[in-house]
């Protein structure tokens, strides 16, 4: 399931590039930016800024949802059976549905209509959720774009099981792997998962010979210290075959989505990173041999 | 290519002038109003062309000329700073009604006072009746009138002051000088056979072109005058040799070609001036500027005779002189061009006849220099080709990243195929530029008004169409129609209807224009102008009498997106979806949306219709076919010069629509494409703002979708960034990318970038509808500014530097 196709993505590997998001994630971040790329299933999304209180969502579906006094809505979203019922019903778009099932041909006709911006070094980055946690498809839609020879990388935390991983070997011309911890302890405590794993994964990858660039995600009362940056470079040296090193600065773009989606945001919604405070972690790793980027 | 980075820093001297002429108050100069209006009555026996030559004189001899304090570049066209010259013979009535006001614009005020204004009641006086506005307006019939009346098709301008947009042949004065054109203009002078009546009109016009140009060498040398006599004031033995030299400048080039790039720059501002002060028409622009003087750049530089940072001074006190220029303009044109723009275009860039790359060390030094000014003269336009320089491109974007929208693209890869195939000949076609804005023109050999200044509002045209033809603002039928929309059973009917007014529309902004033009044929034409456009002289006929070589011309077409839009939501949501019935559409129209009900048929046609501007063949195709009934109509008509002399004699479309969307959408009610009444519509050829969803690459393809080679009159596309999207060379290099697949492959016409101020920020913060398309980015990441939160957006508009212009 694919919530957003972004064009001209410039962050998220080289050149001009189409992302493809795909839904649902293993992890759950606190600090997610898409917070409605953590279910599998399709999600509800609801602006009350742009909500002009039509009533047609009520209508639609009233064991769920309400107008309330105040000229906005209660959403009870555990009772919407069918979310796809919502998604048309709406007409200023205050309440959307995230989530769409789209065939391989029909992303691939959408990735190919910027094939001209693509030239040497663009292409799709496939991002999400985790799209290494998709069936099918994704293999199939990666030989596809191997077969029109367009680059493909993808975004992705190695949280699934290795034969995941293994059968995209061969299709993907660069893994962006985001590294968002080596201690087991925060791991769990922050992410809901298994640290371990990721490690254990990037190390096979890397094996692998296919070209790696490890992200982390520089997040404020997670991983902001340079000790826990510095292990995590550490980890990495001990890996051959990964030159590569990006940070990425928390960022709260996100935080309205939470409110949209009727989700409490964990984190601090005010923390701000300059991108100064990331230099000495940007020093440690070119100190390490690393070439670094700042933002992807 | 040599160091550019060299004089990053603005000297003290230009730093002062830049000051001095951006505090300065516009103000209005009666002088010109003055000189001709006498002469115009001392002279009346006198053919219109020999009492404008002779009012030239009069001004050129009598106006008061300065030298500031530490100017290299001098020459004035008015008696002071930003005064705007009157120029009665267009019209004048307008200034006593308006003069009291002038200074309570909310926009472009000038201050004027209380003696000049009763100097120019006296001068509106004797003008009563004799005036363009007044004979073009008497020349059209009364149906053409109240078009004009009406908004629908609007050419004020064009009545109201000279139309120019023009580039003149600088390449050719630079080489023969003024004395060149004395020599080729006695040839020809003697040869007119005084037995016809041809030959009693040739004899007329070269008459006055000598005049024009005596005048003109005279008005160089009271500059010599001056300089010497200011030398001799002076105690700072600096100034006075600087003096010396400006003496020296205007001695030769007053006669004899420019030997050095100073004087060649300084003849080059002086034929600049002298257009604007012999004609008010806007757009006078330089042309190829990096070309025609780099052999003098070249030249001067290795014979050691010049630096390149005193190159770069004269540069840029020459585009400070630029914007000492000025022009007032009635109410009602003024908001068609907000900000007081005079388009004086340069042009760099593009390539050589040869077809090779043309940018050289002259139009790196150009490009940085007007970077460095930062001002509104002039407009600079970056001719793109397939084979320009990363560097070159690199050195355009560290110029866009200051955030005053310059330079913009044009595009080799369509205009210069099309030209050649609009017949053209190669090697002029190779050597067009830019005119004004982003309107383009062989510099030298082509016509006025390549495009500007009439103004057909497709909008009111659309609405029409649903009307049966009635035009509600108006209260008339124009055009009857084929029926009315509750009436029409499919979107072929609509189309039909569409067709049935447009065909209409377009024949009548033609027949406006040519009143028009006929008028200014008469009434008002250019001399010196006519002397420097190719081949004026060697015919013995004025530009508007069909002297240059080619002629083509057009109109402005305002209202582009929303036209496809409103044409892609009926398609869908009436027709093919019912989600709308055809009398509740015309009822919400009617009602401008107003009520729940109103604002929900609203919504639905702004969320579940295609919009232009996201790579969505559905609309974007609309629009094509739409557009392209007002293109093919067009070509059945032809100016008034056809069969006179110059090649072409066609129009075109245009969208080079400056500010029009603004008062254009100010005359149209509602529209179905979910726009209100009288709010602006879309501008030139860019997506209804907010509309654009899908980012700069399918902007990039739904502009490419239009006829684009049929639109020689300008496909304009604005584009906003945030400062943050182009800070690190990185991402320049990436847009630089996407720029070279637009132009290189998609074949798009032109683009230019606004950087996203903090008062834009504001404005998306407090109404997000109109801004849905705005996107922000911190380090490594963007996102659509009104999804974010109010905590993050404030944190974004602190980060965000106030307006970046001046």
């Amino acid at each position: 399931m694919i919530f957003n196709i972004q064009r001209y993505s410039t962050h998220d590997g080289d050149g001009i590039r189409t992302l493809i998001f795909y839904k649902g994630c293993p992890l759950q971040c606190q600090w997610c930016s898409n917070p409605e790329s953590q279910s599998f299933g399709q999600s509800v999304l609801y602006d009350s800024k742009s909500c002009k209180n039509f009533g047609d969502c009520a209508l639609t579906v009233p064991e769920a949802i309400s107008q309330n006094s105040n000229n906005g809505l209660e959403i009870k979203r555990e009772l919407i059976t069918d979310p796809e019922k919502l998604r048309d019903v709406c007409a200023s778009k205050a309440l959307t549905i995230s989530g769409e099932s789209l065939r391989v041909d029909e992303l691939l006709a959408e990735v190919e209509k910027d094939l001209p911006f693509y030239r040497e070094d663009g292409g799709v980055t496939l991002s999400g959720g985790e799209p290494l946690a998709q069936g099918k498809e994704l293999v199939l839609l990666l030989q596809r774009l191997r077969q029109r020879s367009i680059n493909t990388n993808m975004e992705t935390s190695l949280h699934v099981k290795w034969a995941l991983v293994e059968r995209t070997i061969g299709l993907v011309n660069t893994f962006l792997v985001d590294l968002k911890h080596t201690d087991p302890v925060k791991f769990r405590q922050y992410i809901n998962g298994n640290a371990h794993l990721v490690m254990e994964n990037l190390e096979k990858l890397a094996y692998f010979g296919v070209n790696v660039v490890v992200r982390v995600p520089v997040i404020p009362g997670f991983n902001n210290s340079e000790s826990e940056i510095q292990s995590m470079v550490d980890f990495v040296s001990t890996i051959k075959g990964i030159n590569e090193i990006h940070f990425l600065p928390y960022h709260t773009f996100g935080v309205e989505k939470y409110r949209m989606l009727g989700m409490d945001y964990l984190f601090d919604s005010k923390a701000q990173l300059g991108e100064e405070e990331l230099l000495p972690y940007i020093q440690y790793a070119e100190s390490q041999g690393f070439k670094t980027k700042i933002g992807g | 290519m040599i160091a550019t980075e060299q004089a990053t820093k603005i000297t003290e001297r230009i730093a002062h002038l830049r000051e001095k002429v951006l505090s300065t108050k516009p103000t209005v100069c009666t002088e010109r109003a003055r000189f001709y209006t006498e002469v115009y009555r001392d002279n009346e026996e006198q053919p219109v062309i020999i009492k404008r030559a002779l009012a030239l004189q009069k001004t050129l001899e009598k106006m008061t000329i300065f030298i500031d304090e530490g100017e290299l570049i001098v020459g004035n066209q008015s008696s002071g700073h930003r005064a705007a010259p009157i120029f009665p013979e267009y019209a004048v009535d307008w200034l006593p009604e308006e003069m009291d006001e002038l200074d309570k614009r909310p926009g472009d005020a000038f201050f004027i006072t209380e003696e000049h204004k009763e100097e120019l009641k006296k001068i509106a006086k004797w003008w009563k009746g004799k005036v363009l506005w007044d004979r073009g307006r008497a020349l059209m019939t009364q149906e053409l009138r109240d078009l004009q009346d009406s908004a629908i098709i609007k050419a004020t301008g064009n009545l109201t002051s000279g139309d120019a947009h023009i580039a003149v042949d600088f390449q050719k004065i630079l080489e023969v000088g003024l004395r060149g054109y004395f020599e080729e203009i006695e040839l020809h002078h003697k040869r007119v056979d005084h037995s016809n009546r041809e030959g009693v009109r040739k004899d007329k016009f070269y008459s006055a072109l000598a005049i024009g140009l005596e005048s003109f060498q005279a008005f160089i040398l009271r500059y010599r005058d001056m300089a010497i006599y200011l030398s001799k004031e002076s105690n700072d033995p600096h100034r006075v040799t600087e003096l010396h030299r400006i003496a020296e400048n205007c001695a030769v080039i007053a006669e004899e070609p420019p030997r050095d790039f100073y004087q060649a720059l300084q003849l080059v501002y002086f034929v600049q001036l002298i257009l604007q002060i012999e004609s008010n028409g806007h757009s006078v622009s330089l042309g190829r500027l990096d070309q025609y003087l780099y052999p003098f750049y070249q030249k001067d530089l290795e014979a050691g005779k010049l630096t390149e940072a005193f190159a770069s001074e004269l540069l840029e006190n020459t585009w400070i002189k630029l914007l000492s220029v000025n022009k007032i303009r009635p109410w009602s044109h003024t908001r068609f061009s907000a900000g007081g723009p005079l388009y004086q275009n340069v042009t760099i860039g593009g390539q050589t006849i040869e077809g090779k790359d043309a940018v050289n060390e002259l139009s790196f030094l150009i490009l940085e220099s007007v970077g460095r000014m930062k001002l509104t003269q002039p407009n600079l336009s970056v001719r793109f080709h397939k084979g320009i320089s990363e560097e070159f491109m690199m050195a355009s974007m560290k110029v866009i990243e200051k955030g005053f929208g310059m330079p913009s693209f044009n595009n080799d890869e369509v205009v210069i195929p099309e030209l050649i195939n609009m017949g053209v000949e190669r090697e002029d076609a190779y050597n067009y530029s830019a005119i004004g804005c982003i309107e383009i023109a062989v510099p030298g050999k082509w016509g006025y008004r390549c495009t500007g200044m009439s103004f057909l509002n497709l909008m009111r045209v659309f609405l029409a169409t649903l009307h049966n033809g009635f035009d509600s603002q108006s209260g008339q039928t124009f055009q009857k129609g084929i029926g009315n929309f509750t009436n029409f059973s499919s979107y072929d009917e609509l189309f039909k209807a569409w067709q049935h007014q447009i065909h209409y529309y377009t024949r009548k902004t033609v027949e406006i224009d040519t009143a028009v033009d006929t008028a200014l044929e008469e009434h008002v034409p250019d001399i010196l102008c006519s002397a420097f456009v190719d081949s004026c002289i060697s015919r013995g006929k004025t530009i508007k009498e069909g002297g240059s070589k080619y002629d083509f011309i057009s109109g402005l077409q305002v209202g582009i997106a929303n036209l496809g839009n409103a044409l892609a939501a009926i398609k869908k949501l009436v027709f093919e979806e019912g989600k709308i019935g055809r009398e509740e559409l015309m009822e919400a129209l009617e009602g401008n949306f107003e009520g729940k009900e109103g604002e929900k048929i609203r919504q639905l046609l702004l969320n579940f219709a295609p919009k232009y501007g996201n790579d969505d063949d559905y609309v974007d195709l609309l629009l094509r076919d739409a557009y392209m009934e007002f293109i093919e109509e067009l070509k059945n008509y032809h100016t008034t010069r056809h069969g006179r002399g110059p090649i072409g004699c066609r129009y075109y479309a245009g969208t080079s629509s400056i500010s029009a969307n603004v008062p254009s959408g100010a005359v149209v009610p509602a529209t179905p494409d979910g726009r209100k009444a009288f709010t602006p519509v879309a501008e030139g050829s860019s997506p209804s703002s907010g509309t654009d969803l899908r980012g700069p690459t399918a902007v990039f393809k739904s502009v490419a979708k239009l006829p684009t080679e049929e639109i020689m009159g300008g496909v304009l596309l604005n584009q906003k960034l945030s400062p943050a999207a182009i800070q690190k060379d990185a991402d320049k290099h990436k847009l630089i990318s996407v720029i070279r697949t637009f132009f290189a492959e998609l074949k798009g016409w032109h683009v230019q970038y606004n950087i996203v101020s903090r008062e834009t920020l504001l404005a998306a913060k407090k109404d997000p509808e109109k801004y849905r398309d705005l996107v922000v980015r911190i380090a490594g990441y963007s996102a659509f500014f009104t999804t974010l939160s109010p905590d993050t957006q404030d944190d974004i508009i602190a980060r965000t530097e106030h307006s970046l212009n001046f």
